[in-house]
């Protein structure tokens, strides 16, 4: 009777990649993250919301200043159309052109060269 | 065409071409010795009131830009709403809305224009470049201005809205018989 003696199990070889999979997950995982950042943050600059974060450094000094309440009264798309509901409309309409228009925005030339102190002081502005 | 006037043509173009570019050289190098001792001199001080025209100018464009968009998307879009949905005429007041909100996307491409550029001359040292902190600041002018001229439209466009409004009044009191 032939005895068959047991075969030693056959070690197998991993490859490069096998053997460093977690690793190669966590590098993966950073990569892919920090794609998907620079393409919010470009996105972020690119639409103008940027423009519109006061949380941003150098912004500290107006951020508690923005003006939270809601600016204006919604009139409702749906409803009859007559004398009084079209004097409702025009009576926030006005109210709100008026806030609109009180503050005259952007106005004056604080870039003014004059203004900014270094303007050629052999021309007058006048 | 004959060589002399195809050659006319070209010098005329040339010439015209020189001149554009010369007057751009010319307002981009306008600055005097002391104009640049100036700016080196007083430059934190500049910086200073440049931040914060910065923060008062950003602080301007969320309230006031906050209050255009609700104008236009809660008034005006849904007055124009009801009209069309009691199927009454609103196509004057639908034009003026639409010029609006092209002047808002103008307003708001401006201010971001504006804000780049003057950000941009803020982060450059007038204390080893003077001449392209002037620039920058000509630069920003300019687009400040046309953020202002945005602005000034958008008004325009509100007292337009108002009167279109009264004109459809008028129309439909006469059209129903003064309800």
């Amino acid at each position: 009777m032939d005895e068959q003696t047991p075969k030693p199990p056959v070690e197998e070889t991993l490859g490069f990649w096998d053997q460093h999979r977690f690793m190669l997950l966590i590098v993966g995982t950073i990569f892919i993250s920090f794609v998907l950042v620079a393409v919010s943050l470009v996105m972020y600059n690119v639409s103008g919301s940027a423009q519109l974060d006061l949380s941003r450094p150098g912004y500290q000094s107006v951020s508690d200043k923005v003006d939270r309440t809601d600016p204006v009264t919604e009139y409702s798309a749906f409803g009859p159309v007559n004398k009084q509901t079209v004097k409702a409309f025009t009576d926030v309409y006005d109210q709100q052109s008026k806030k609109a228009k009180a503050v005259d925005a952007f106005n004056g030339d604080p870039l003014n060269p004059d203004v900014l102190e270094f303007g050629d002081p052999t021309t007058s502005t006048e | 065409m004959t060589v002399r006037a195809r050659f006319l043509v070209f010098a005329l173009i040339a010439a015209s071409v020189f001149s554009v570019f010369s007057v751009h050289t010319a307002s981009a190098v306008e600055l005097s010795d002391e104009q640049l001792g100036r700016i080196k001199a007083n430059c934190l001080s500049i910086k200073g009131s440049l931040n914060q025209l910065h923060a008062s100018d950003a602080l301007l464009r969320v309230n006031r830009g906050q209050l255009y968009e609700s104008i236009g998307a809660r008034l005006m879009n849904n007055f124009n709403s009801r009209l069309s949905n009691n199927s009454l005429d609103n196509k004057g007041l639908v034009a003026v809305t639409q010029s609006y909100q092209t002047a808002q996307t103008n307003f708001r491409n401006s201010y971001r224009e504006y804000e780049v550029q003057l950000s941009a001359a803020i982060r450059i040292d007038c204390t080893k470049d003077p001449e392209a902190f002037h620039n920058a600041i000509e630069s920003a002018r300019i687009k400040r201005a046309t953020t202002r001229a945005d602005v000034v439209r958008m008004n325009q466009y509100i007292d337009d809205y108002r009167s279109a409004v009264n004109d459809f009044m008028l129309n439909f009191e006469r059209v129903t018989g003064k309800k």
